[in-house]
Formats: structure tokens, sequence, C-alpha cells
């Protein structure tokens, strides 16, 4: 079968990456819709590409993506903190706007795409261009995503989300809040909307000029299909829906041989074992005085640290502390000289320790990374540390809490026997489903009937009001018939009464 | 691991019973806790199993089960679930929950269950039993039913079901309803949780009396770690659920099996018309002698050959079509290619073998979730239902004839067979699953919302909500107040003068 995929440039695409690859090995015949200036979207004996081009440079593409990693070192007022997150995503976002404005005037691409008879299309709907373009093409759709931002697969997929105990993003709130966490839960989630508005109400635009008529970009997400990269090990238990697939941990695979290169240093590390730091794909470079106080607590512990990092080399760094550019994450963290995990918490490295067992330490940076390290936190997992505030020695004291109490060990260990132990596969998963929806052309009977709803009939207002308004009328008339036959009982009393006033008067 | 499992009798069991049956065969040890007088549970069985003696006696079981059901050849219940609270039905459930008393005064029995360390415990909450006993022996327990009484999923498994598009039990409405039947739903739903505590009363008495402290249906239930719910979103509507809610509707479904001579005999001779099979389930024994002769009256005016399973008397008027059997295995004849048709009473079991197999069907719902099952396939276009009491032998002949000759229903149900065949895992592996699951982790604590540790007032925000309203009252009421003052300080003179004037004029 034929397969339209439409990708997300930058770390959502790792995931998405394995799917396709497993899909084309099952022999369906996939097209990978590419951006001609990417970071991550290469070719692959897997699939082929289809290039649209684009408004910017590489230099372009690479400089903003510089500039957003950079900027979460910037010290700062913490109220401040949402607006500047928000700017710094738009360096990055508006980015890919121009992108999905670019592929959707590209009449050219859009009759190829139309000619070809794809079965289904299988996006990341963070950024709805593949949304968009499933209904231009009249597609069955499937979406792999995170749930980041807004949550948009309860926003948009009808399940109920109760504010006071299903923690909204950003807030790094757990599902046991306070008053004033729930309050401020409350808040933050009509804020969602206005966020939502703001990150999306622009691709209505696009999409309306290409369809040639008003879309409302939710209706757009009805008849899909949700493969979400979360599970509930991991994320607190909510209400879902049932065209809702819970893939989390898609990521882990079986861990590899480890190369010569890093056997050596692990062998080396002697009886303390490893310790693996890695701040994610999207961070390059990091302060030098921050990157002078991480290297200081690094050389304070025992254990051989392997740090993933490219910038320029820390002047202070320890013996016991190894630069590389590159480091196999997954295959080190299965090793059993392992004993802990430095992080951004991002959510593929977060179910990578999960996988394989490691306490981990957070220094969580942007998007969905500080509620992912509150979850691993709240589990008695990891410790969070925030890497403006963060000193030497708060980060040395994180690494021997987590490494000597052997409670964070069992906890990461308890979770990675509850995460490991499922009744599928999660790539078994996630390929089982997009072909479902090529071999049923979507998945119409798992779309709710709440979609046809207007907000106050989804609430029973309608009803509510009605039956109010009947009680209401019920005891009105009561009252009056009371009233009436109090009058006449008593009547006449009342009258001689009256009278008699207005004669003394 | 070792598993007590707390068992429902009759047609609740078969299925169970599969689940059970593969759980040991993987090398558990099982033990089934069952009182000494069952219609089905007292059949041999290949795992140790547990009785404890009954203050009744199976002409009792029998005798209730025959009020409720011949009620049901009466006048059917209209209107969810509170009819049933006042219904034929009652005695016939006071007969089952007065289990749970005899089995907690057979002390022998207590007592070996408390020294044997069970892993877990499976069972079905129809007689609320299997969750008193979870919760006396401190025992993580897996729920296994085609649905739960009331409000209780609801309430004990923090699973929302907006009532605008939910139907609740009982009511025969679909996911789309008009103002009028969402205000019949929202009513019903607030009955429920109004009274269906009344319903299970003397349960939670007992309950209460062997936990040796007040405990309600809604206590119960909520410690439960994996509800296994015998449906899927084929047969059900899509709704909001719960990480520990699981859905294995077709688990009964088997790879149909090769008929027996007999059978086979009948199928061949049926020609190109092929044939029929007709079944109300393994709980109607009877039906009233004039409802019977319609019925082979409207069978005899088709050409197909009709499998009719009765165990009554043989109405008079049968046609020669029509051959009358004791027993038949019903999901083999489901599977042959010349099966044209299914009449039944729409239990769950046959709904979901009519799906599998891809075989229209003639609905005669009779009590319980069988009309809401119907309404389900009715809607979906897999089938024609018919009121058992209202019908006549025209309507019945018209039903078959409809879902045989038009085509769509076929399609249908072709459509909605290959939907529900396309899964994962196979419905019975994933009940097995989740059972281990829960017996090697003791529970599945992760998969408890914190919405159990809320009020109901905190779960809707009622108090934020309230208190944001208090603080725009008062932000509202302060500047009015402000605005006031100002007003009274800017034009404050002349309103003093023109009262000064006014009281002079005087």
């Amino acid at each position: 079968d034929k397969l339209l995929v439409v990708p997300q440039d930058g770390s959502h695409w790792l995931s998405m990456k394995e799917i396709v690859e497993h899909l084309s090995e099952r022999g369906h015949d996939i097209m990978v819709l590419v951006p001609e200036v990417n970071l991550l979207l290469g070719e692959s004996k897997y699939y082929r590409r289809k290039i649209f081009s684009v408004t910017y440079s590489l230099e372009e593409l690479q400089t903003r993506f510089r500039t957003f990693g950079n900027n979460h070192f910037l010290p700062g007022a913490s109220l401040m903190g949402p607006l500047r997150e928000y700017r710094n995503n738009m360096i990055v976002v508006d980015m890919f706007f121009s992108n999905c404005q670019s592929l959707l005037k590209d009449s050219a691409t859009l009759s190829f795409l139309r000619e070809n008879k794809f079965d289904a299309l299988f996006t990341d709907p963070a950024m709805p261009c593949g949304v968009i373009l499933a209904e231009y093409l009249n597609l069955p759709s499937v979406y792999l995503f995170r749930g980041f931002p807004c949550s948009l697969e309860h926003m948009l997929g009808q399940s109920p989300s109760p504010v006071s105990y299903v923690p909204r993003f950003y807030t790094k709130f757990s599902d046991h809040m306070t008053f004033p966490q729930r309050l401020a839960n409350f808040i933050v989630n009509i804020l969602e909307n206005y966020l939502y508005y703001c990150l999306y109400s622009k691709y209505e635009i696009i999409a309306s000029d290409l369809l040639k008529r008003d879309v409302s970009l939710p209706s757009l997400h009805q008849n899909s299909l949700w493969l979400l990269r979360y599970d509930f090990v991991f994320e607190y238990p909510r209400p879902v829906m049932p065209n809702m697939i819970f893939l989390g941990g898609i990521n882990c695979k079986k861990k590899g041989k480890l190369t010569q290169e890093f056997e050596a240093y692990v062998n080396a590390s002697g009886e303390h074992g490893i310790v693996v730091f890695s701040l994610g794909s999207m961070v390059s470079e990091i302060p030098e005085k921050k990157a002078m106080e991480i290297a200081e607590a690094l050389g304070r512990i025992p254990q051989t640290v392997l740090w993933r990092y490219t910038g320029t080399r820390p002047s202070n760094l320890a013996k016991n502390t190894i630069l590389v550019k590159w480091l196999p994450q997954n295959d080190l963290l299965g090793h059993p000289k392992t004993r802990a995990f430095i992080t951004h918490s991002g959510s593929h490295g977060i179910y990578e320790g999960i996988c394989n067992g490691v306490p981990m330490v957070m220094m969580p940076l942007f998007g969905d990374q500080m509620d992912n390290a509150k979850r691993m936190e709240t589990r008695g997992a990891g410790v969070t540390l925030n890497v403006l505030e963060m000193t030497a020695d708060d980060l040395e004291n994180a690494l021997k809490t987590v490494i000597n109490n052997k409670s964070y060990k069992e906890n990461i260990m308890r979770l990675s026997s509850l995460h490991k132990d499922r009744p599928i596969e999660p790539l078994d998963l996630a390929v089982f489903w997009v072909e479902y929806v090529m071999r049923h052309k979507g998945a119409p009977h798992l779309r709710p009937a709440a979609h046809d709803l207007t907000w106050y009939q989804y609430h029973s207002l309608d009803v509510i009001g009605f039956l109010l308004a009947i009680v209401l009328t019920v005891v009105f008339i009561v009252f009056k018939c009371c009233a009436y036959g109090c009058r006449k009982c008593f009547g006449g009393k009342g009258r001689v009464k009256k009278s008699h006033k207005s004669k003394t008067h | 691991g070792r598993l007590l499992v707390v068992p429902m009798d009759g047609s609740h069991w078969f299925t169970m019973q599969t689940v059970v049956e593969k759980l040991l065969h993987k090398g558990h040890e099982v033990v089934v806790v069952v009182p000494e007088v069952s219609w089905q549970l007292t059949k041999p069985l290949n795992f140790v199993v547990k009785t404890y003696a009954v203050s009744h006696t199976q002409e009792d079981l029998n005798r209730e089960f025959k009020i409720f059901i011949d009620a049901q050849w009466k006048s059917q219940q209209e209107g969810g679930i509170l009819p049933l609270l006042d219904s034929p039905a009652k005695g016939f459930f006071e007969l089952l929950f007065s289990h749970c008393r005899s089995l907690f005064n057979d002390k022998k029995l207590v007592e070996y269950l408390k020294q044997t360390s069970f892993d877990a415990v499976f069972l079905d909450p129809f007689d609320v039993c299997g969750l008193t006993v979870a919760k006396y022996f401190s025992l993580p327990s897996v729920v296994f039913s085609r649905g739960i009484f009331c409000h209780y999923l609801e309430d004990a498994a923090q699973c929302p079901s907006p009532p605008s598009y939910i139907p609740r039990m009982l009511l025969k409405f679909t996911d789309t309803m008009t103002f009028k039947e969402r205000t019949r739903n929202l009513l019903a739903y607030m009955g429920e949780r109004a009274f269906c505590h009344k319903f299970f009363k003397s349960a939670a008495d007992i309950a209460s009396e062997v936990l040796q402290t007040p405990v309600t249906m809604t206590d119960l239930f909520s410690p439960v770690s994996i509800w296994l719910l015998r449906t899927d979103f084929v047969l059900e509507f899509p709704r909001p659920v719960m990480p520990n809610v699981i859905y294995i509707g077709g688990i009964n479904c088997h790879q149909g099996k090769p008929l027996s001579k007999e059978f086979e005999a009948y199928v061949n001779a049926s020609g190109e018309h092929g044939i029929v099979v007709f079944s109300l389930g393994s709980m109607v024994s009877e039906i009233p002698e004039k409802k019977a002769m319609e019925i082979a009256e409207a069978l005899g005016r088709i050409p197909q050959t009709v499998l009719w399973r009765y165990t009554g008397t043989r109405p008079s008027n049968l046609a020669k079509n029509t051959i009358l059997v004791k027993w038949l295995p019903q999901n083999d004849l489901l599977g042959h290619p010349k099966t044209r048709a299914f009449i039944t009473h729409s239990g769950s079991h046959g709904i979901y073998e009519g799906i599998c197999n891809g075989v229209p069907m003639v609905m005669m719902p009779l009590f319980g979730d069988q009309m809401d099952n119907a309404k389900r396939m009715e809607t979906r276009g897999a089938g024609v239902t018919l009121n058992v009491l209202e019908m006549t032998a025209d309507d019945l002949e018209n039903a078959l004839k409809t879902v045989i000759n038009n085509k769509s229903y076929k399609e249908n149900i072709m459509r909605l067979s290959s939907l529900h065949k396309d899964r994962p895992i196979e419905p019975l592996d994933l009940a097995v699953f989740w059972v281990e699951y829960v017996m090697r982790h003791k529970g599945a604590p992760h998969l408890r919302p914190a919405a159990h540790d809320l009020t109901w007032y905190q779960y809707h925000s009622l108090d934020v909500i309230g208190f944001l309203l208090a603080i725009v009252l008062t932000v509202v009421f302060i500047v009015f107040k402000c605005c006031a003052y100002g007003c009274r300080k800017c034009f404050g003179g002349k309103g003093r003068v023109k009262k000064s004037h006014k009281s002079k004029t005087h």
C-alpha cells in the first residue's frame, strides 16, 4: 500500500522514522514529504522523498535552531518565563509555518501528490500541515504525537480532562494538586485555548485558501487515529478515547553492542561505573560559565562521565569526564555499569532511562521537558535541577543522591518493569494501526458522537436549563396557588383590616 | 501464581471459563469458589473448586429465575435501569446477593482462603460477592463483565460519561440523541445516582456485615485494579475510557470447528437457500404457546431451513423446514457459508458470534443488555429488531426476508466483522495478560487516577470556580463602590444643594 508521510523536522522525526522504516520493511511503498532545507530528514533506502522548496536557506535554519537552543540559558525573571519561551519557540515555529505555506502554494507538488493515489497519510500534528494536506487529498490519516503543545489529542479528540487532577503543560504540577495549584491549573487551561489560537489560527487561513472554504482546524482532526508517544507509567492516569493508541517507549530498541571506543571507556571506569550525560540533539552549546560549573561538578564524582557535547571544551574539565560528539545513548544506558543519566528530559531520553532502569538527574530546558522531569521526580526516579540557577554543588549533590540512595534505583527499576510488561510491543502496535487505517480507509467507527454536539449540548446545559425552567415554573405555580388559597381563606379578615385602616385615617 | 476466581452463574460463566482455563494452562494455580446450588458452575471442571452451602435449593433458584423470565414474556420494562428496582428480577437478585452471606458463613472455607496466599482475585461483579471477597482478603482484583450496572464505572473507575452522547444502560438510545432523548438520558443518569443504592442495598448490607464496617457499592468497586469489559467499539459507541479499562469484546468467538454429522446433514440438505440459525440463549427454555406458534408459522413461510434450539413443547404447527434441536453448535453453524441469518435474543455472546462470522441478525431482545445490544446492531444496519411481545408472524417473516434478501445487511455485518477481527492481539490473550499483570505487580496502582482522592466539588473544580467568582464579584463591588464614591465627590455639591433647596421649599 502507498503511504504519504508528512514529518516534523527535528527530534520528533526520530521515532516516526523508526515506524516508517518498519512499515517499509513490511512492503509498503512510502513517500516522505521533505522541505529542501532540513535538519534530519535525510535520504534512506526505506523510502522515497518528495522534496519541495522553501523560502529560507540552510544557514538560516541552523542559525534559528542554534538561537533557539542557546536562548534557554539566558538568565531572566521567571515571571516572564512563559512569554519568553513562547517567543523563543516562535523562532522555530514561524519557520515551520513558512515551510507549510510554501508547500500548500506549490501547485506542482500538490498535483504530484494528487496523482499519486495514496492509501493514507501519516503525520505529526504538532504543526498541522499534514492535517490540512490529508483533507485536501481526501486521505485517511494517522497522527504520531507526544501530546505537546496544548494536549491537542485531548483538546481536539473530545476526551474529558478535568482540570482538578489533569495537570496542564508548563505548570510542573503532578496529579495531586493543592488548592492554589488547582487554581493555577484552571487558569492555565483557559490560557491554553489562547495559546492554541496563537499557534494555529494562521493555519486556518492557509487551509481555507487551499480548500476554498471556511475551515475550522479542529474539524479536520475528527476522523484520525492518534498514536501517542507516552504511556501510563510515565503519564498520570486520565480519561482517554478509543481512537488513542499509547506507544510510550517506542524508541527503546533492544540495546546493541557498544563500539570498541565506548566499550573501552566503560571498562576503564572500574567499580564506580559511568554516568551518561546528554542534553539532546537540539542543544549544541552551553554558555561558558555554566559549562565550567557543570564540568566542576562532574569532576567531583568518582564515576567516569561520558558527556555528549559539541561546544567548546570547558577549561576545567576533570580527568574523569570524556567529551564526545555523539554517543550511543540507548546502548550505554543499557550497560550494567551505568549508574546515572544526566538528561534534558526530552521524552525520548526519559523513555530510554525508564527502559533501561537508570536513575536520572534532569535539567529540563524547554517544551514538555519540565513536565517530564516532574513526572519522574514524583515517582522518585530522579532529581530535577533548574539549569539556570543550579551551582556545581547542586549538580554534585544530585548526582551523589541518585547514585548512592538506593531508592532511586529501586523506583526506576519498578517503573521499568511496569513499562516493559505489555501485551504487545509499541513499534508493532504503531505499525498495526497505520496499516489498519490503510486497510479500512480510516477508523470512522472510533469517532465519538461528541464531535456533533455544541459545547452547551455536550455539557447538557440545554437540558439542565430546560429542567430548571420546569422546576421553577412548577414552584412558581404552586406558590401562586398557595398564595391565592391563603388569600381566599384569610381574605375576609385582610379586607376588613384594610378598610378599617382607611377609616381610621 | 495463585489466583482466586469468584464467578457468576449462567451464561456469564461461559467466557470467563475460557480465560480461567487458559490461565490454568499457563501454569497458574486456580481456585474457584462456587455455591453448591447453581446451573453451570457445578459442572465438572478441571481445576480446584471450593463449594459452600447456600440457604436455598436448586428449585428456589429456578423458580425465581422463571418468575423473572415469564414476566419478560408479559411486558418488557421501558426507561432505563430504574424500573428494575421494583421488578420481578428483584427476588432473583436477592437470591444471588445472599450467596455472599453463605460464603462467609462457611468458616472453614474462609480460613482456607485466608491461609492460601493468593496473588489476585478474578471476579464477575454481577452478584457483588467477588468484590466483597477481594476487599475482605485485601487482594488486588480484576473485574470481568459485559458492562457495569448503574453509575459504578463512572464512580469507581472515575470514567467520565457525558450523558449528552453516552446512552445510559437499558434505554435503547444511540450516541446521537434528540433533545427529548438527551433529557430522558440525563434524568435516567440522575435517577441511577439517586436510587441505585437501593437496588444493591442487601448486597451492600451483607458486605458491611462481612467487613464489619459500613460500605457502599462505590467503596466495593473502587479498589478494582483492572476492568475487563466484554465489548468493543464495533458494538459499543466510542466514549471516554480510563487506562485500566480494557475491552475484550468477541473473546467468545473461536475459529469454527467442523460440524458434527447430524448438523452437517441438515446444512447439506438445505439446498441453495441455506439455513437460518435460531436460538434464544441458554437462559430461556420455554416460550408461551401462542407466541411459539406464531414464530413457528413465520419460520414455515421462508424457503430456508431453520435450525431452532428449543427445549419447550413442540409447537403443533411446526413446518417441515423447521428442525427443533435441544442444543446446537451455534458458533460453528454461524461460521458455515450456507448460513443466511441468525435469529437471536441478542445476548452479548450471540451478538459477537454473529459479528465474528458475519451473519445478519433478527433480534428479539428479552432482558438486561439485550435491548441495547439490538439497538446498536440496528443502527449499524446489521440486523432488524423485533418486539417479541408485540410481533406477529408477518413481522418475523418480513424481518427474516429483509435481512436475507436485502444485500445491505450482509454488507454491513461483513464490514463490522472485518473491523472487529482486525486487532493487534486476540481478546483472550489480552484478558489473560491483564490478569497475569495484576498477579505479577500486585495490582496496578499506577493506573489509578488521582480523581479518587478528590471530593465531587473538587473534581468539578467548583471550589476553584467559586473562589474566582468571589474575587470577580469583590472586584466588581469595590470598583462600583469607588465609582459611586467618586461620583458623589464630583457631583456631591450639586446634589446637596438640590436637597437643601428642596427641603427649604417644603
